[in-house]
């Protein structure tokens, strides 16, 4: 599926920027704040001159009140470090959540690149499948699409195993988003609370479907596990399906009660609701966007 | 327990087979469709989850499994045509010995009587049939009524004894005699309506029942008298129950000729004579209703007017004028004279030509009087013989009351007709009289002298000889035969056809020809090309008498009770298995929907 989006879409989406809750050293200068002081613009603190500081910085106005030398010191601002990991795994294949993480995955590219952050895009079903080279600036974005474009779902999901992987290579501090759709057996707990413990602005994106959340027939069934091809037949009576349905909303709110304690930010995208409303209003709505 | 389908080892073997394949069947999963879904995860979660099920989810699969395995046993044992072995007069079943066994039942129409239970006399016997029947399972059984004689059997084979009791229905009082099985215990089964010489070893089950009823019990039609009239017609209407409103119609035709409402007492009768008019339609049909009737063959009666519609004759001939007296005398023909140059075969019933005679035989039923000589005739050229006197008349309905002696002829052709029979010679051999009548052909009569060689036209024999050549020629012979049952018929008759037109089987037995006329109503008989109609009644004050019965105390009978007719068990099991069926797609539907 292609994963341009029309120009005026664009357009929205460079209002808005990633919002991380906490601060992180980048690489470049850029826009974001981070907890460096250094050549920004913006008036961050004193402190008492020392030989060798440049004469440039010391604060004049205070030394004459004072008759100290003391240096002014300004935030330094550079680009966001953000990770984008997207789920590859089967339990994704379906065409409709997987082109709904894709496109969603596509946008937040485009949003941290037009901002100038560094953006990472990590693929993972049993562990990191894909990672591309951090960059930053639009011209990467096309690059991106054909990226996602080219994705194809499979492999079971373990996301534990894939944040370990992740946790094992050396990568700055940053703003790390999960698109998945958490149907881990494993359980997706241990791998966010591995990305939380590095020091991670973690966002959890649960892209679901309806196929998700309803057993989609009734009677003598033959159930197909897309990750592990296991089998098990079933007899779906009204009641059991409801049965079904009441597990996947308790997994959800557990997953979205999880995020909440270990304060992982947590946004739901359903793929039935249109595209740019969870972009332009759920995601704003989750503080993930401004 | 008896099989009647197959023997017991392979009925039981089937019902065990049939219930091992339905539960196999019910074991073996059919593969269910598959579903991709993206995860177990949850599945697993709810059913490892300790869901509190309900009794009926607990239990449903296993009721679900009984209910196929009984549906199977219950098909098999259907398919293998069960049979109570009862054997327990003190249980309430007949009593019947081993060996053979007749059960005889009485074809009587009385036995058409309702009860008060609600089925009628014959039911009841039927049903009382089958209770023998069963309780004979394993000798063997034959079914016999009065009318019919034995219809099915001896055999061991109870499905065919039922299906014979299926296909049974009373046809009138009597038939061809008592019906016999050597060796056999004999059952019979009657109301005692009719009288009857029976062998003191005979089994009696009575299903008599006092009933009150109201019948026609005599309804006649005889030919006028004066000549003005085409008849006359006798009827009677008794009422055998208590004081009632007894409503008499009588319809000719479409028409009602007669409309009463009779006050009748007890016993009383209502007797009528109604004076058939000449023309209009032939058939005459009287009906009875009323309130107090247990039996309704016996409300209606039927009758046929023969001489309701006049004989049309066409006299063809150059000179036919001598005739007229003749027929100017006789009620009930009419009669149309013809030129040979005008005549054209038209809707008469009978030809006359009189010394003349078409080129072929006409279609027609037709009397040819000394004819001329004609290829067809056989005429040997010229040969004439004088002054022929006529030898001993041989009995033939065309010679009924004709005195040959009265004839004086001076000269008579000699014919060689070869489709023809000589009926009455002269001294010297030859043929006065020639008939014919060939199957699928008209009737014809030859006769060999006309007026101007005899004395034809004065003689006193000649009205009788065209009378009963007329009747001969375009009536088929009168029936004598008014009830239904087992009839004989003219030697004459090659067809008769029921009330509703259907062909009735006739039979040749001991010479005669024989049918079994089965209900009451018009039927029709044809000779030759001479049609016509009789009618059939049940007409019986023996019948109509539902109070009375010959069943005595000097021959003591099995009273039959009132009762459900016992169906062969196999119906019973297919209703069966029709409801287990049901409770099975309820069963199915409380899974998908519970």
């Amino acid at each position: 599926m292609p994963l341009r989006f029309q120009d005026d879409f664009l357009k929205k989406l460079e209002y808005l920027h990633v919002v991380s809750r906490r601060e992180f050293a980048g690489q470049n200068r850029a826009d974001r704040r981070t907890p460096k002081r250094g050549r920004g613009i913006e008036f961050a603190d004193h402190r008492p001159y020392t030989p060798g500081d440049d004469f440039r910085h010391v604060d004049w106005k205070a030394y004459r009140r004072l008759n100290r030398l003391l240096l002014r010191l300004f935030d330094e601002e550079q680009d966001l470090p953000i990770y984008l990991i997207l789920d590859v795994s089967a339990s994704m294949a379906e065409p409709e959540k997987f082109d709904l993480a894709r496109r969603l995955a596509a946008a937040l590219c485009y949003i941290g690149l037009a901002h100038l952050d560094r953006l990472t895009l990590l693929t993972f079903s049993r562990g990191l499948a894909h990672e591309s080279s951090p960059g930053r600036g639009k011209g990467r974005i096309f690059r991106v699409f054909d990226l996602l474009e080219r994705m194809e779902a499979g492999g079971p999901t373990d996301l534990r195993a894939s944040c370990k992987e992740f946790a094992s290579r050396p990568r700055q501090i940053g703003l790390t988003v999960i698109i998945s759709d958490f149907l881990d057996k494993g359980g997706a707990d241990v791998g966010l609370k591995i990305l939380r413990t590095l020091g991670h602005d973690v966002f959890a994106v649960h892209v679901t479907s309806h196929a998700d959340r309803d057993p989609g027939a009734l009677g003598d069934v033959r159930f197909m596990d897309a990750e592990t091809g296991e089998l098990r037949d079933l007899e779906v009576t009204p009641r059991l399906a409801e049965a079904y349905g009441h597990a996947w909303e308790a997994h959800a709110e557990e997953l979205a009660r999880f995020c909440g304690r270990y304060g992982i930010g947590y946004v739901r995208a359903d793929a039935e609701r249109p595209f740019e409303e969870i972009v332009l209003k759920a995601f704003r709505q989750g503080r993930f966007l401004a | 327990m008896t099989f009647g389908a197959m023997a017991a080892w392979q009925a039981w073997l089937l019902v065990l087979g049939a219930a091992a394949a339905a539960g196999g069947l019910f074991l073996l999963k059919v593969r269910p469709p598959r579903v991709v879904v993206p995860s177990l995860l949850l599945w697993t979660r709810v059913l490892d989850e300790s869901r509190e099920r309900t009794l009926w989810e607990r239990i449903r699969r296993a009721v679900s499994f009984a209910i196929t395995v009984a549906l199977a046993i219950a098909l098999a044992i259907a398919l293998a045509r069960p049979a109570r072995t009862l054997r327990s007069p003190a249980g309430g079943g007949p009593a019947v010995a081993r060996g053979r066994v007749l059960i005889v039942l009485d074809s009587a129409w009385s036995m058409l009587a309702r009860t008060r239970s609600g089925e009628t006399r014959w039911e009841r016997a039927v049903a009382e049939a089958r209770r023998v029947a069963a309780a004979a399972s394993g000798s063997d059984v034959a079914v016999a009524t009065t009318v019919d004689g034995v219809i099915e059997g001896p055999t061991s084979d109870l499905t065919s004894i039922d299906a014979a009791l299926d296909r049974l229905e009373p046809g009138g009082g009597t038939g061809s005699g008592w019906p016999r099985l050597s060796g056999a215990e004999v059952h019979f089964l009657t109301d005692g309506a009719l009288a009857r010489a029976l062998d003191p070893s005979v089994i009696v089950h009575s299903v008599y029942e006092s009933a009150a009823n109201a019948g026609i019990t005599a309804f006649a039609v005889r030919p006028g008298l004066d000549g003005t009239a085409a008849g006359e017609a006798y009827l009677e209407v008794a009422n055998f129950g208590p004081s009632q409103q007894v409503r008499v119609t009588v319809a000719r035709g479409g028409t009602a000729v007669l409309e009463r409402h009779a006050d009748l007492g007890p016993g009383e009768a209502l007797r009528e004579v109604l004076s058939l008019a000449r023309g209009g339609a032939q058939d005459l049909r009287v009906r009875i209703d009323a309130p107090h009737d247990a039996l309704a063959a016996d409300n209606e009666a039927f009758g046929w007017i023969q001489d309701a519609r006049a004989l049309t004759v066409a006299v063809v001939g150059a000179q036919p004028g001598w005739l007229g007296p003749i027929f100017s005398a006789t009620p009930g023909v009419r009669v149309n004279f013809a030129r040979p140059a005008d005549y054209h075969a038209g809707d008469e019933d009978v030809v006359i030509f009189d010394r003349w005679a078409p080129s072929t035989s006409p279609a027609k039923p037709a009397l040819y009087i000394a004819p001329p000589a004609a290829a067809w005739l056989g005429q040997d050229s010229d040969r004439i013989e004088s002054r022929p006197q006529w030898t001993a008349m041989p009995a033939h309905p065309l010679l009924a009351g004709v005195d040959p002696l009265t004839f004086s002829i001076d000269r008579a052709h000699v014919y060689a007709p070869p489709q023809l029979t000589p009926l009455a010679r002269s001294a010297a051999g030859t043929p006065l009289i020639w008939i014919g009548d060939m199957t699928g052909r008209p009737r014809t009569v030859v006769l060999a002298f006309g007026p101007g060689d005899s004395n034809l036209a004065s003689a006193p024999a000649f009205p009788v000889l065209i009378g009963d050549a007329l009747d001969w020629l375009a009536r088929p012979p009168a029936v004598d035969v008014h009830r239904t049952g087992r009839a004989s018929f003219d030697a004459a008759i090659t067809r008769v056809t029921g009330p509703r037109g259907a062909a009735v089987p006739l039979l040749y037995l001991s010479g005669q020809r024989v049918a079994v006329l089965r209900a009451p109503g018009l039927y029709g008989e044809e000779a030759g090309d001479a049609r016509a109609s009789f009618a059939v009644n049940i007409t019986d004050p023996d019948v109509s008498n539902l109070a009375r019965t010959t069943i005595s105390a000097s021959h003591p009978a099995v009273a039959v009770s009132a009762g459900m007719s016992p169906r062969a068990w196999w119906v019973y099991l297919v209703f069966l298995a029709f409801g287990i069926a049901l409770l099975e797609w309820w069963t199915w539907l409380r899974r998908i929907t519970v």
